[in-house]
């Protein structure tokens, strides 16, 4: 007899309990936001930095030095180079990334060294041929850049050029190179 | 419209060879039938909206607000769209069994839409036994689960309907069992009779009449849920178990009906509850203007009906399932042994102190019970502040996203 | 797969034939998670035998390895466990690390810690809101989500993807913590404690939802033992072994937690219940270890020297980790040269299966769902 009023009292309780939590969610504000039209900003700009949506490739600043198509586990990053001996220029023909293979691993942001290749905020890559999900970043051929040794005399690569060295900042060097990092503020 | 009538009624009419009066009565039920069909397919569509926004709410989401303002025409483009769809009819199932099992189920719900009481000169029929009738008639619907799940020719169905119909039959007993207190108390069993036996003021309901009668309600509350296969105890249609149960198979039209029906049901739930103990369209006197006054009964009706609606939608969104074998022992070692203790405790109660009015007992003991009434509410909204207080969230009182 | 070895039985006396039916939960259903399929042989609601079917969802993973190089699995390593993919990328490295004899700064050990116990939480959320979201309840679900959303956007900040991270690498990670991340992820943990609380109150405790999972599918510490059970499956059946604490690794020697045991509080231990509530209660654990993780993170390097051709010596290498699915195992062939001769990849899940046939004899189908819920079965583990 106990145990039958105390199922019942346990049920009562544990019930209205219940009911209480989610009466209380009804004067609470919803979490969902309502893409893509009733938002405050575009989503692009609410992104961190570091998200890894869709690459893109600065041509300007690329030295086809091939580093980024090595690390692709997935291949999906074509390139095709020339090497001009006379001239000591390297000509790119072609710089194809399948989008649709690509997996946003960012594998191949790593090694670049003068951050041409970088993820950027853009997430909706949908098309209608499959066809269109292959970026390709030649139209026609390229003269590869060459890194100088003291500051770009050119102001518009020297703008990309800041930018990409600023990507590759934010990631963690090898032990031996990097000084002492703070807590937080300072890194990245 | 005297054109048609004359077009029907006249002698050389369509109907002009009947008896005038079976002529007269067939074109009035046509219209009836028509008028209140029409009448429950708007409940249940609008009530299929309210129960997503009130459950979205409830999960911290929006629910549909795009199909006219606030959603509300969302139920209208599921119906245009379900009417678009394939008709699909299993070939191994048994066609008319297949095809008839919806609408046995959508008829034994409308039918007992004739006898509940909106305002006290707006019922369709008050039938002497009213109770009686609205109990009878939405057993029918055990008839057309039972058909669905055997006619789809499907194991998963096959146990939805047999599930279903155990549990709607078991749960009649305590939910018949939970009228009784109010039908002793009002001495008949006509729904306009039970209502005027009861007041405008909540100290006058038959809810707060006497300690039965108080937990009658919650037993006629969850018997009723149980017989509307509303969760906790929605076994047959439990979506992650048998992908849907009885309705697996029904695509399109078919399989809106069942659903319309089980939205319809939850109001006539609310109707009944609020008719047996919540004083149904009693309004004190305010205005000797009859239109009027029929008009504020009904909205108050409504209202009342409709809390009740959306408390079954707030039980929905909270409780889990109950396992099938644990819904029998709910129902036959707890609610009908607690309903016969009520029966028998009203019966004793008005034997010894009689209805209010009778004796000082009578009239002391539904201010004390108003105020436990008052007093578990309370007790509740002190709960839920403390949940908002630790959980620390930001508030949005409006319903309008 | 066909049906050889479930005969149908056609049972005699009683002056009634009757045969156990076959259903069939196939690879789409809305409780099994993930593509999984069983066959499950019932008597009326009873069950008498279930026959688990895996590999819907293999792909090769393991072999992948031998293609991609040492680098370039990082990323693969991910999808063997999407819900806990932290784990999987720390078991990797951590092999690697072994093969290679290479030191991992402190600070990057940290940083790992932090970004498990993270991913623990947010698949425990999913783990619990599931399974309550299978035993009928749908609001704890959406809480879950809700909260788990709010994790996932701060590893977003942390490492930019929100499912697949590829935030270690081999010798440490690849970013450290942005400005302002070790504020917000405090201010995300106090008022996450708070909301464990009310979902106790919502649901666990419940008792429609406790007797439910009372006494349900109970599994012998004895049991889960012989039957290789890990993780909260292990714990729930009383057995006090976690890998952080009894073979620890990284820096957990150095945080102070409670390993939560099932203890048969509504019904028996080893039910269905205790391998919920040792979940739910696990989630507090790792938000004291964060904290900690927090206060004691030192100031240092987060990545170690490490070769673009990766080649350790050649050798083999077995390394465990507890993933939030338990005890996951990653054992590494190198034959010296840049890709691994062979990885293999040990998961919880996978084992797990093989106990569903012995603790569902005698229980309901609606039983059934809340066993492997509660067994925390994740398709892409027990097949890579």
């Amino acid at each position: 007899m106990r145990g039958y009023l105390s199922n019942i009292r346990e049920a009562v309780t544990t019930v209205a309990d219940g009911l209480a939590v989610t009466f209380s969610h009804l004067v609470r504000k919803p979490c969902t936001v309502q893409y893509p039209d009733r938002i405050p900003r575009p989503v692009q700009q609410t992104l961190p930095p570091r998200y890894r949506g869709i690459l893109d490739v600065d041509m300007e600043i690329c030295t086809g030095c091939l580093a980024c198509e090595r690390a692709c586990p997935i291949n999906c990053i074509a390139i095709e180079i020339a090497k001009d001996k006379e001239t000591k220029t390297t000509l790119i023909s072609r710089f194809d990334i399948d989008i649709a293979k690509c997996m946003y691993c960012g594998l191949c942001t790593q090694p670049c060294p003068t951050g041409a290749i970088h993820h950027t905020t853009e997430f909706e890559g949908a098309c209608e041929s499959i066809g269109g999900l292959v970026r390709r970043f030649v139209s026609e051929p390229v003269v590869a850049y060459k890194p100088k040794k003291g500051p770009e005399p050119d102001a518009r690569v020297a703008e990309v050029l800041e930018r990409g060295k600023k990507y590759l900042d934010d990631f963690a060097k090898p032990a031996s190179a990097q000084p002492a990092a703070s807590t937080g503020e300072a890194a990245g | 419209m005297k054109v048609l009538a004359q077009a029907l009624l006249g002698e050389g009419g369509l109907l002009g060879s009947l008896p005038r009066d079976l002529a007269a009565a067939l074109l009035m039920f046509a219209v009836g039938g028509i008028v209140v069909f029409g009448f429950v397919l708007l409940v249940a569509g609008v009530t299929s909206w309210v129960e997503r926004r009130v459950w979205a709410r409830i999960q911290s989401r929006v629910g549909p607000n795009r199909v006219g303002p606030q959603g509300v025409l969302q139920w209208l483009a599921d119906g245009v769209k379900n009417l678009l769809k394939e008709d699909v009819v299993p070939a191994a199932a048994d066609r008319f069994l297949f095809l008839l099992a919806p609408y046995v189920v959508v008829a034994g719900f409308t039918a007992s839409f004739v006898a509940i009481p909106f305002a006290a000169s707006f019922i369709v029929a008050d039938l002497d036994i009213g109770i009686l009738y609205i109990t009878a008639v939405t057993s029918l619907v055990v008839a057309g689960i039972l058909m669905a799940g055997w006619a789809s020719n499907n194991k998963w169905s096959l146990l939805g309907g047999m599930r279903s119909a155990a549990q709607i039959v078991s749960y009649e007993v305590p939910a018949a069992l939970s009228i009784f207190p109010v039908v002793l108390m009002a001495g008949t069993l006509s729904m306009q009779g039970i209502i005027a036996g009861q007041g405008a003021a909540p100290w006058n309901w038959y809810l707060f009449n006497n300690p039965f009668s108080f937990l009658a309600f919650f037993t006629f509350f969850i018997a009723a849920l149980a017989e509307g296969n509303r969760t906790p105890f929605d076994l047959p249609e439990a979506e992650t178990e048998l992908v849907a149960g009885y309705c697996t198979e029904y695509s399109g039209m078919r399989a809106l009906l069942f659903y319309l029906a089980e939205w319809g049901n939850l109001y006539v739930i609310g109707a009944l509850v609020t008719t047996l103990f919540l004083g149904g369209w009693q309004v004190p006197r305010i205005t000797e203007n009859a239109l009027l006054l029929s008009l504020l009964q009904f909205l108050v009706f409504f209202a009342k009906s409709y809390f009740f609606v959306f408390v079954a939608m707030w039980i929905r969104a909270t409780l889990p399932r109950i396992r099938v074998d644990q819904l029998m022992v709910v129902c036959w070692k707890y609610l009908v042994p607690i309903a016969f203790f009520n029966v028998a405790g009203t019966a004793l109660w008005l034997a010894l102190v009689g209805l209010p009015g009778q004796s000082a007992l009578a009239s002391g003991a539904r201010w004390v019970m108003t105020g436990i009434g008052f007093l578990l509410l309370v007790v509740f909204a002190r709960r839920v502040v403390y949940h908002i207080r630790r959980a620390r969230p930001e508030l949005y009182f409006s319903p309008v996203i | 797969m066909g049906l050889e070895g479930i005969e149908v039985e056609v049972e005699r006396g009683g002056g009634l034939n009757t045969e156990p039916m076959i259903l069939n939960m196939g690879p789409q259903h809305p409780s099994t998670h993930g593509v999984l399929r069983f066959l499950v042989k019932a008597d009326g609601e009873v069950i008498r035998a279930v026959v688990p079917d895996v590999g819907y969802l293999h792909r090769s993973i393991e072999k992948i390895a031998e293609k991609v190089g040492y680098h370039g699995f990082m990323p693969y390593t991910d999808r063997v466990d999407y819900l806990a993919a932290m784990f999987c990328n720390q078991g990797w490295a951590m092999a690697c690390e072994k093969a290679a004899g290479i030191e991992v700064p402190k600070r990057a050990e940290y940083l790992r810690v932090i970004a498990a116990e993270f991913n623990r939480i947010a698949s425990h959320l999913i783990s619990v809101g599931s399974m309550a979201m299978d035993i009928g309840a749908n609001t704890p679900f959406t809480h879950a989500l809700r909260e788990r959303e709010k994790i996932n956007d701060l590893l977003e900040a942390l490492c930019g993807a929100r499912l697949t991270y590829n935030y270690m690498c081999i010798g440490g990670v690849t970013w450290d913590m942005p400005p302002g991340f070790a504020e917000r992820a405090l201010d995300f943990i106090e008022r996450f404690e708070p909301l464990i609380d009310e979902f106790n109150d919502l649901i666990s405790y419940n008792k429609i939802y406790v007797e439910r999972l009372a006494g349900v599918a109970a599994a012998s510490a004895e049991d889960a033992i012989n039957y290789n059970l890990v993780g909260p499956n292990l714990r729930g059946s009383g057995v006090r072994f976690d890998l952080r604490r009894d073979l620890p690794y990284s820096v957990y020697p150095e945080l102070e937690f409670d390993i939560p045991v099932g203890r048969g509080e509504v019904g028996t231990v080893g039910d269905c219940f205790d391998r919920y509530i040792v979940r739910v209660l696990e989630m507090k654990e790792s938000c004291r270890i964060l904290r900690q993780c927090f206060a004691q993170i030192p100031d240092g390097p987060v990545l170690a020297k490490v070769p673009r051709k990766f080649k350790p010596p050649a050798g083999e290498v077995y390394v465990r980790v507890e993933s939030a699915r338990g005890d996951m195992g990653w054992y590494l062939v190198s034959d010296g040269s840049e890709m691994p001769y062979r990885v293999k990849i040990r998961t919880g899940s996978f084992t797990a299966m093989a106990m569903i046939d012995k603790l569902s004899r005698g229980i309901m189908i609606a039983d059934l769902v809340a066993v492997i819920a509660s067994l925390d079965v994740i398709a892409p583990e027990v097949d890579r």
